[in-house]
């Protein structure tokens, strides 16, 4: 089920102020693939995450979702949200329940599955964010780390088993390693079906997981390509303000101390390809 | 959603009434008070709305929004008005429909009341479109301030003041966000009868809650850090200083009392 964006725009209103946060965006997320969302602060990418899901609604525009429209009168928001979910920035937040198990259970509840079903999910949800069952799901969210109550937060919209996965900037102010732990169980649930769109401001976590990447500025869609593709417009994003991966840009300042490497996005990649030409020329010399 | 509260509900333009000391608008803020009061007869509430006009036209306030100000209030002001009419005693009857009769009377003092309302309520909320929320208690506290030797914590109490103001659409803001986190996890906050609503506020009230704890303890030490140590002895930034511009809104009030005054004074 494909979500299609139609010239959405969004405006904010309040008091004289009218900021236009979406300009006649036109977008469309396929099936099953990983959208990074990325822009300079106030680009307006929580905006559109949140009219994905119905949250907000269009000032103009639509937003299609199997070819309906979600904010058409016969569609129900609520179903929708289930299908489409939706981890805020800071999302550990909005943990409220006495026991972790109770709060990823919330969701569940919500749609009126049975209790057996809401079981079920909430283990499988802890699990897939890799936090023990049987040693957390009786405490307190207050109580857990700050990884953890973000991993926490993540099961608790992933135990409505939503077909379109949305998060906002998920590694914002977690150290290195829950951040990679987290990117690897996005990536695990991008690999198992779910459609994924990733906001970030970390151009590394994006070339890592990416199949596709939009860009936003002002409010307007101004890219929408591979990674790579956008990535070599270094200068445009530079301009907006955004950074490329560590790897672009180590392929180009190999290049211009003369390496013939290619653009890479990832190190690793560019790593191998740099030792295969060491290795080559050294080859060659001897 | 609860953007729509606005408590802190200054709007930010620039204009000679927002430039006004706050001071000096509280005071006139005040004696246009009284102004409405003064008036006996009905056709002399022209002037005061006038007065009002202009004022809001200096402002620049729009004047659609004014009346919006006044929405919250209709329901009383209807209330107050039927009640006048209808319960009022007097010696000329104007209508008699079966055992209700409407007397002069009455139908004055219901369109006295109605009057007053309007044009206080409006009057007032010019005060506070046109002044932050910040400014006005820094007024407020200068005005309290000779209440100190009586014991009065004015500092205190403008610093109280200024902190929740300061906190209201930071924490409207949290509760939106929250809110609308928990609708993405299928929440519902609309439907339902009184215990269901009630019991749905919980996943928004316990997050806020924290939330507001955590920024209480976080400012507490923000400002022991800068050495807050309450009013004693402390200096300010923006020093509050009178200037022509007040003096002739104080004249144009004087002219507003003159006007007002005038039929009493003549009979
Ligand atoms: N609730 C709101 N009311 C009014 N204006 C808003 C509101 N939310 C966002 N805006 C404005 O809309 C624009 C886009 O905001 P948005 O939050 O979508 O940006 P963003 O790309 O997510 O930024 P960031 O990277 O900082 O999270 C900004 O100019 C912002 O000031
Ligand atoms: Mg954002």
């Amino acid at each position: 089920m494909p979500i299609v964006l139609e010239k959405l725009s969004h405006v904010y209103k309040s008091g004289p102020h009218t900021s236009h946060a979406l300009r006649d965006v036109d977008l469309t997320i396929n099936d099953g693939e990983l959208l990074a969302l990325i822009g300079h602060t106030g680009s307006g990418k929580s905006t559109l995450a949140q009219h994905l899901n119905g949250l907000l609604q269009p000032t103009s525009g639509h937003v299609l979702l199997d070819g309906q429209d979600i904010n058409g009168k016969d569609s129900s928001r609520r179903a929708l949200r289930f299908r489409v979910g939706l981890v805020f920035q800071y999302p550990e937040h909005q943990l409220f329940e006495e026991t972790v198990y109770k709060d990823i259970a919330f969701g569940p509840k919500n749609m009126g599955l049975k209790e057996e079903e809401i079981d079920a999910r909430v283990r499988e949800a802890m699990a897939i964010v890799g936090l023990d069952f049987s040693e957390i799901s009786k405490r307190s969210p207050f109580e857990l780390s700050g990884g953890q109550m973000r991993r926490a937060a993540l099961a608790g919209v992933l135990a409505m088993k939503p077909q379109v996965l949305v998060l906002d900037e998920p590694t914002a102010g977690l150290d290195p390693r829950a951040r990679d732990f987290l990117l690897e169980d996005v990536r695990r649930l991008n690999r198992a079906g779910t459609t994924v769109v990733l906001i970030s401001h970390a151009m590394d976590d994006v070339a890592k997981l990416a199949t596709r990447v939009a860009v936003l500025e002002k409010g307007a869609l101004v890219m929408d390509g591979s990674p790579l593709e956008v990535f070599s417009r270094h200068e445009r994003l530079g301009a907006m303000g955004l950074d490329v991966p560590q790897g672009f840009r180590l392929a180009r300042l190999l290049r211009e101390k003369g390496f013939p490497v290619s653009d890479r996005c990832l190190l690793e990649d560019l790593a191998g390809e740099l030792a295969d030409l060491i290795k080559g020329g050294s080859g060659h010399a001897a | 959603m609860l953007r729509d509260i606005t408590l802190g509900q200054y709007y930010p333009v620039d204009s000679p009434v927002h430039r006004l000391d706050p001071r000096a608008k509280i005071l006139l803020a005040f004696l246009y008070i009284i102004g409405v009061f003064l008036v006996k007869d009905l056709f002399m509430y022209l002037p005061v709305l006038l007065y009002l006009a202009m004022a809001t036209w200096l402002a620049r306030l729009p004047f659609p929004m004014m009346a919006k100000s006044l929405k919250p209030m209709r329901i009383l002001i209807v209330f107050t008005f039927i009640l006048n009419l209808f319960f009022g005693t007097g010696s000329r009857e104007l209508l008699r429909l079966g055992s209700i009769v409407i007397w002069e009377e009455g139908l004055l003092n219901a369109l006295h009341f109605t009057f007053r309302l309007i044009l206080l309520v409006t009057g007032s909320s010019i005060l506070t479109l046109t002044t932050p929320p910040v400014t006005l208690t820094d007024g407020l506290e200068r005005l309290a301030s000779p209440l100190r030797v009586i014991r009065f914590p004015a500092h205190e109490m403008a610093m109280m003041m200024t902190i929740a103001l300061r906190f209201i659409p930071t924490l409207t803001e949290e509760a939106d966000k929250i809110m609308k986190a928990q609708t993405a996890r299928g929440a519902d906050f609309e439907t339902g009868n009184l215990m269901a609503r009630a019991r749905a506020m919980i996943p928004l009230l316990v997050p806020l809650f924290i939330s507001a704890f955590r920024r209480a303890g976080d400012l507490a030490m923000a400002m022991e850090a800068r050495c807050y140590r309450g009013g004693e002895g402390r200096t300010r930034l923006h020093v509050l200083k009178f200037s022509r511009r007040d003096l002739i809104a104080f004249l144009s009030m004087a002219g507003l009392f003159i006007i007002l005054l005038l039929p009493g004074i003549l009979k």
